[in-house]
């Protein structure tokens, strides 16, 4: 049977809305079974069959881990209870500086390279091999450097690894606002006499500064949830927010889900909240000049 | 401008004293904005490879006490790594991982751009939703996955209840499924990000050519084929080569995930390393494995490196072409 067009056109939009609220849904499901597993009193944690409603909802849990009520005192859930604040100090310092010093030290670098071509084309992707090697090649000797520099479980050292790792893609998003800045600007603020640095730094910066902030937030979520170094560098002192989390399941025997799930929604907001922010400017962060206008 | 005038042989010394100092001044300030970068080349990464570099040719363990007291042992290590059959599944492992995951990624990210890159009612509604999970901390999937995907869990009880039958999978205990689990959770992760870069690429795309081929009556499939995909092909490059290389080095799930296990079901190569070193404490053959997994991964960024500097090459080609031409037309 021959269809008409506005027969076909609706067809396809009705399948066009089937998939993506499919999708929508295996998207947001393991994000809603956190949420309400932070809210579950401990027998339903585990229950068969599931229960898809914590009831009734209870905020045990964050009380719990992040303000280390008692209850648990003298069970083996002790061990972990740990410093979930201090914890949250520490990944907010080091997350925050480290990005800071990317975004600071990649816009110089990237207005080098816009402006005076200090690095190639050629030199501009091999800097990105920064990124691109794994790092689990170099955590071993990396923790043995820090631990003959006194760096090992420190902020400073986590700090300047991030801010090793991240510079790559510091550079790269601050040189793709830089390069829209026109020229013109530079030239007038030199015939001002102002210095280079100047011109850098109260002329270019400022414009792009939108860019940097979005360049900032990128990072952010980048140094915000790293895992593999801050597990080998982080021994007692520092540990970040993600360590603390994975000591939930190391130290304990039975599984405290609804724990774990309230720190891990409090991982988590920060993350999507600043995501959610530069969503528009997610594209550019990834995509190296390839994707324009 | 040279030929218009002979100037003063005075003015023409002042100018060019003048142009040779600018000439230093702007060398220096060029190497004051690289200063950083050196630094970090001569501080951190050198020093560190070195240290690589040396353990990877003497044998030591932490039970030694000094590590420049190790032996000498030459390419010992390099060859106990390469003959070691568990290192050869690690890489087929992490090769088919990271294979599959950017292929899955690549596939529905693909798919969703498609369906998304013109306006539609509820358009942004659906884009937050979509990038959700890549918002989410690779450690927190891990346990939230924990949570979900026990036999008796919510994600078989749901399947159960919608298909009908007793759906019981143990996704993280059965050793043959396990790593399909890893990546079905690293798809799930980074779907997002292949479907942020094809979006950004599918509306990038210039309008006219579509347009002149709906006009000639050339069906969606022949302009998706002929027209839309010879356009996005950089950006499918960049989408395929970044997913191949971060799934590569895929460490927080599959780590607090598995362990490794059941078995060495999930053992790829960054688990392996990590376990080698951290657990066996056997730092000299971690540092051995380490280097031949680099240099590895270094022809394939290379490889990856040249091909995206191409694509980009050409891309920029075609944009200043636009551009000249609209310059024409417009002047």
């Amino acid at each position: 049977m021959a269809m008409t067009k506005t027969q076909r056109r609706r067809l396809t939009a009705t399948a066009r809305y089937a998939i993506l609220i499919l999708w929508g849904i295996g998207a947001g499901f393991p994000i809603y079974w956190m949420v309400i597993t932070s809210f579950k009193p401990d027998n339903q944690w585990f229950s068969w069959p599931p229960v898809y409603f914590p009831h009734p909802p209870t905020l045990d849990n964050y009380l719990n881990v992040w303000f280390g009520a008692q209850e648990y005192a003298n069970t083996q859930y002790a061990i972990s209870s740990q410093k979930p604040l201090l914890s949250l100090w520490n990944s907010t310092v080091i997350a925050f500086t480290s990005t800071f010093l990317a975004v600071l030290f990649g816009s110089i670098l990237a207005y080098g390279v816009s402006r005076y071509r200090i690095l190639s084309e050629a030199r501009m992707f091999q800097l990105l091999m920064l990124r691109m090697i794994p790092p689990i090649v170099v955590v071993a000797p990396l923790s043995l450097y820090y631990s003959a520099l006194g760096l090992l479980d420190t902020r400073t050292g986590l700090i300047l690894v991030y801010f090793l790792t991240t510079l790559p893609y510091a550079v790269w998003m601050t040189k793709s606002f830089i390069d829209e800045v026109p020229r013109e600007v530079e030239q007038a603020a030199e015939i001002l006499g102002a210095s280079r640095w100047r011109t850098l730094f109260e002329v270019v910066l400022p414009l792009i500064r939108s860019g940097l902030v979005a360049t900032f937030l990128f990072i952010l979520i980048l140094t915000w949830s790293e895992y593999l170094l801050a597990l080998i560098i982080t021994k007692t002192n520092v540990s970040t927010l993600p360590i603390e989390l994975s000591k939930y399941q190391g130290s304990t025997e039975g599984r405290v889900y609804g724990r774990q799930a309230a720190l891990a929604v409090g991982i988590t907001i920060p993350l999507m909240i600043v995501g959610l922010i530069i969503r528009k400017h997610l594209a550019r962060g990834f995509s190296f000049g390839m994707v324009r206008r | 401008m040279a030929f218009a005038l002979s100037p003063p042989a005075e003015a023409t010394r002042e100018a060019s004293t003048l142009a040779v100092s600018r000439a230093r001044a702007v060398r220096r300030f060029k190497l004051s904005l690289l200063l950083p970068l050196i630094a970090i080349f001569a501080l951190v990464l050198t020093p560190v490879l070195l240290l690589q570099l040396y353990f990877s040719v003497h044998q030591w363990t932490v039970y030694l006490s000094s590590w420049w007291d190790a032996d000498y042992v030459g390419l010992d290590l390099f060859r106990d790594v390469l003959t070691d059959p568990r290192f050869g599944w690690a890489v087929v492992r992490s090769l088919a991982f990271a294979t599959g995951s950017t292929l899955g990624c690549f596939v529905f990210g693909f798919l969703l751009a498609y369906l998304m890159y013109r306006p539609f009612r509820g358009q942004a509604f659906f884009y937050i939703i979509f990038i959700l999970p890549m918002l989410t901390v690779p450690v927190v999937v891990a346990y939230t996955a924990e949570m979900m995907l026990y036999r008796s869990g919510p994600l078989n009880d749901a399947i159960s209840h919608i298909t009908g039958f007793n759906f019981q999978v143990s996704w993280l205990t059965n050793p043959h499924l396990a790593l399909l689990t890893a990546a079905l959770l690293e798809i799930w992760n980074w779907t997002p990000f292949s479907f942020i870069i094809m979006l950004a690429g599918l509306a990038a795309i210039p309008k006219e050519p579509i347009e002149a081929a709906e006009i000639l009556g050339a069906s969606k499939w022949r302009i998706f084929w002929e027209v839309q995909v010879p356009l996005l092909r950089p950006v499918i490059l960049l989408a395929l080569v970044l997913r191949f290389l971060e799934a590569m080095a895929e460490f927080p799930k599959t780590w607090a995930l598995f362990q490794g296990g059941p078995g060495s079901a999930t053992e790829t190569l960054p688990i392996y390393i990590f376990m080698t070193t951290w657990q066996y404490f056997e730092v000299s053959k971690g540092a051995a494995m380490s280097y031949i997994v680099m240099l590895m991964m270094i022809v394939i960024v290379l490889v990856a490196i040249q091909l995206l500097r191409r694509e980009k090459r050409s891309l920029d080609a075609m944009y200043r072409q636009r551009d000249e031409e609209e310059q024409a037309a417009g002047g």
